[in-house]
Formats: structure tokens, C-alpha cells, sequence
């Protein structure tokens, strides 16, 4: 019996990251200083998943579960980084995955506009276009009501069309930065 | 607006990133964990104390696994990639049976911490050697026959907690799952997942017939568990020691050891860095004696009983 349930235990574990891996990777990447934090990050929420698999919901609110979780651990790596890191050696010697990754003109604006967004604008709008999540899931994830949520993304989609197309019109880019990796502090 | 947002949806970075690969190393990272680390069973708070002694117990492999995991990476020599891992193949046939494991911390020579592990068979013993630990409660854990002793705060002495299943139900962890876990990680599971890390591995013979394969490996690998003291997150040694120093930054390239005795067994895993060491000495793999439970040791209600009557 006790067997039985360790089985049924690690299948639905083994699922739940069969579906969701990819999406905790991708916005751990973007969201981390370095490609290895990201993997450090991911494997921690999903280590976290397996301790915690009965309070893991069903169904798709598995995968808000899983953003959220993975918010939390970054912030703490965020925070770990700040006190224990030279952070800007370490990036200079590791480039974030995200900047590394940036491909284009058109990708070095959206990148520079997206810096103009607050951190909180930014991250709502990200998680809505780049992850996909409704407002609803969006609140749970960043812990607001699904109406704060709407708004931010709202005033998140306007401010990033108005300072993507002001770049745009201005032809400029600043490839120094490496852009989505610096994050400022979270409010987790 | 359309445009500009399928602008940002172009330069979304999953498509560029190698997300394949990525998922693949964290698969592999998890796959280890939960292959072999007793952190990974469900947790409660009230049984915290054992947990943290069982982690005390997983992190004891765990650093084994580490060190020789990342000794036995292609930047080694062939022979001592082999020898390592033949060393943890008989250090874990070893460990099923029996062991002493003495971990310290010294810091400028002087002992900062330290615990000394026995096991025999499903029993086990925790004992805090660190300076003003001695004699207070939670210095010295013992699980003999199913039964888990803890010290009495007031007197110092053993008492009887009952059986560790009781302290918390339904969690599906027990000391003897942990042992298990401890005793699969020393076998060199972890193996698949740090390889390669050791930088200039070199080889030494000592004169008792021990080989010493020592080299640059970073903290990351040793101090994997992170934690939070005083509010603060901190990077925590196995045994729960935290970090100090360069060993608090992951990607500090620290100073790794490990001795494999003449007759083929791990006998010493050492870390050095500025002036702390840290060392995780192997005693009597396979041939510790049997743990005694401690005469007369009362048990809890019955020590709240006599307090009450005491007023």
C-alpha cells in the first residue's frame, strides 16, 4: 500500500513536470541573473513541488502554483546574490542567458523599452505575453487581485507601445545593458 | 498596439535560449535529488528536530557524493576517476551495515562546530561536539529499536521521546527511510550530476598505502543547502553548518580532498578555504558496534507528570 502510494506519488510528480518544465525554465531564465541560477532556481521549484505535491492543485492551477513558487525561490536568490555576491563580476564573467540570447535590432528596442517599465509593470506584462497567464493567474502568481492585475497589465501594454515606438522613431538601442537580468529588489 | 506587442512577443527569449538543454540539466538535477536526499520527503514543523538530523544524515552523503563526484570528472585522470568511484561503490556496500561519520568545522585551527553520526542497521545517534552545546537539549539525538531519545533540558540527561512515527504522523518520512537515502547518496548517486567541476585534480600517496585526490572545486557543490539565520539567507555546509567566508559564494573555488584508504574505502573528505576546514572523517565503515538504548530513560509524560507534582 505505502508502495503503491510512492508510485502514484512519483507519477504524478513525473507529470507535472513532464508539462510544466519547459515554462518554469523559460521564465526562470529571463528572470534570473545567469543561465546556471536559472537552473539552480527551476530545479528548486520543482524539489519544492515534490515536498509539497499534496498542496500542489490540479490542472492548470498546477502551473500558476509552479510561477509562483518560482517567483518566491528567485526572489530569495535575489536576495542571497545581493549579500554573498559580487553580482556585477559574476555577470561579467557569466552573461545572463536573456541578454546572450537577445537576437536583433527589434529585440535590442522591446529589451530597452522594457527597462523603462517599472519592475512590476514589467513583470506582469511578461507573464501575460511571454508565459501566457490570464490577470487572474497573473494576481495569484504576484499575489494582487486579479483587477490590480488587469490594470497593471493595462498600464503595462500602454507605457511599453509608447516607449517601444518612441525608440523606435529615435532608431536607438543601448546594447551595453544586459537588460532583463537586472531586476530591482522584490516586494515578494 | 498589435504590432508593437508581437514585437515583444518575438523577442521572447524561449526560442533562443536552449531551452531544451536547460530542461534537461534541471531534469537531471532533480532526478539526483530525489534520488538520493532525504530533504526531499515531505517535511512538518513538529517534527523539525528529526528532520534536521536526518538532513544532518543526507548532507554527510551528500558530500561525499559531491566530492567525488566532481573528482571523477574528464578533467581527472582515468585512474583516478576509477579508483574514486570504486572507493564509493565499497564505502556505500560498507555503510549499509555500520558507521561512524565526524564532521568538523575548524576556523584558524580552533573546532567552530561539529557532530559525530553512528548508525548500525536502523539505529542511529546524533551527537553536537560544538563548544557550548555539550549537555543541552538537542546535543544528542538517539534512535535504538524504533525509539528516539533526546536529552531532558533540566538535568541533562536521556529521556524517552517515543517512536519517531508518532512525533509526525502521516509524514511518510522515518528515520529508517532517511538512513536509506543516506545510504544510496554514499553509493555515488549524485554522480550524473555534478561532473567535470574539479579543477587541476592531482593524486597523492601517503605512506600508509592511503591516496589523497584533492583539487579546486566550488562551494556551490559543497554547500548546496541554503537557509535562513537571523533573517538572513545564508549558504549551509552539510550538518546544517553555515558557510563562512568564500564558502557563502557558490562560485568560490575551494580547496577539496578526498582520502580513500589502502583498502579501497573513503576515509576523510576535506574542504579548505582562508582559514576555515571542513572535514567529514569516516570511521569503522561496516564494523561499528551496536547502539545501546540508555537505561532508565524516562519518558516524556512521565517527566511532565513529575514537574507538575513538583509545582
Amino acid at each position: 500500500m505505502k508502495r503503491s502510494m510512492s508510485e502514484d506519488r512519483r507519477q504524478r510528480f513525473d507529470a507535472l513536470f513532464t508539462a510544466y518544465a519547459p515554462d518554469i525554465v523559460a521564465y526562470c531564465t529571463w528572470r534570473a541573473s545567469s543561465a546556471s541560477d536559472a537552473q539552480d532556481a527551476a530545479a528548486d521549484v520543482f524539489l519544492a513541488a515534490w515536498r509539497r505535491l499534496d498542496a500542489v492543485p490540479d490542472g492548470e492551477a498546477a502551473r500558476v502554483w509552479l510561477y509562483a513558487t518560482a517567483r518566491r525561490v528567485l526572489a530569495n536568490q535575489r536576495r542571497s546574490r545581493r549579500r554573498h555576491l559580487a553580482l556585477q563580476e559574476r555577470l561579467a564573467a557569466e552573461p545572463a542567458a536573456a541578454a546572450a540570447a537577445v537576437p536583433d535590432s527589434e529585440a535590442m528596442l522591446v529589451h530597452e523599452a522594457l527597462l523603462h517599465l517599472g519592475a512590476r509593470d514589467r513583470e506582469v506584462l511578461l507573464l501575460a505575453e511571454w508565459e501566457g497567464l490570464t490577470p487572474a493567474q497573473i494576481g495569484t502568481v504576484v499575489g494582487c487581485l486579479a483587477v490590480t492585475a488587469r490594470g497593471r497589465l493595462h498600464r503595462a501594454r500602454r507605457r511599453f507601445r509608447s516607449v517601444f515606438e518612441d525608440l523606435r522613431a529615435e532608431g536607438r538601442t543601448s546594447k551595453e545593458r544586459p537588460l532583463l537580468a537586472k531586476e530591482g529588489p522584490e516586494h515578494a | 498596439m498589435p504590432e508593437t506587442i508581437d514585437a515583444l512577443h518575438r523577442a521572447n527569449p524561449r526560442a533562443e535560449m536552449g531551452l531544451d538543454d536547460a530542461v534537461e540539466a534541471v531534469s537531471r538535477a532533480v532526478r539526483a535529488q530525489l534520488g538520493t536526499h532525504a530533504a526531499l520527503q515531505p517535511r512538518s514543523r513538529s517534527r523539525r528536530r528529526l528532520v534536521r538530523l536526518s538532513l544532518a544524515l543526507a548532507g554527510c552523503a551528500g558530500v561525499v557524493a559531491a566530492v567525488l563526484s566532481v573528482s571523477v570528472g574528464p578533467s581527472g585522470a582515468p585512474d583516478a576517476a576509477a579508483a574514486v568511484k570504486k572507493a564509493a561503490t565499497l564505502s556505500a556496500a560498507s555503510a549499509e551495515r555500520s558507521g561512524t561519520a565526524v564532521v568538523r568545522l575548524t576556523h584558524d585551527g580552533d573546532l567552530w562546530a561539529g557532530t559525530t553520526i553512528r548508525w548500525h542497521g536502523n539505529d542511529l545517534s546524533v551527537a553536537s561536539d560544538s563548544p557550548g552545546r555539550l549537555g543541552k537539549a538537542g546535543s544528542k539525538l538517539l534512535v535504538v529499536g524504533g525509539t528516539l531519545y533526546g536529552i531532558e533540558p533540566e538535568h541533562g540527561g536521556w529521556m524517552a521521546l517515543g517512536s519517531p512515527k508518532n512525533i509526525d504522523p502521516g509524514s511518510g518520512t522515518t528515520p529508517a527511510e532517511y538512513l536509506a537515502a543516506v545510504r544510496d547518496d554514499v553509493g555515488g548517486a549524485s554522480l550524473e550530476r555534478i561532473t567535470g567541476a574539479m579543477l587541476n585534480p592531482s593524486t597523492r600517496r601517503l605512506a600508509d598505502g592511503s591516496t589523497v585526490y584533492s583539487g579546486a572545486v566550488k562551494a556551490g557543490l559543497i554547500a548546496r543547502e541554503t537557509g535562513f539565520k537571523e533573517g538572513h539567507v545564508i549558504r549551509v555546509l552539510p550538518f546544517g553548518f553555515v558557510a563562512h567566508g568564500e564558502a557563502a559564494n557558490p562560485a568560490s573555488p575551494l580547496e577539496a580532498s578526498v582520502t580513500v584508504g589502502a583498502d579501497g574505502i573513503v576515509r576523510n573528505i576535506g574542504v579548505t578555504w582562508s582559514s576555515w576546514a571542513y572535514s567529514v572523517a569516516y570511521e569503522k565503515l561496516g564494523s561499528s558496534p551496536a547502539l545501546g538504548a540508555p537505561a532508565n530513560a524516562p519518558s516524556l509524560p512521565k517527566l511532565r507528570r513529575q514537574r507538575a507534582a513538583r509545582g
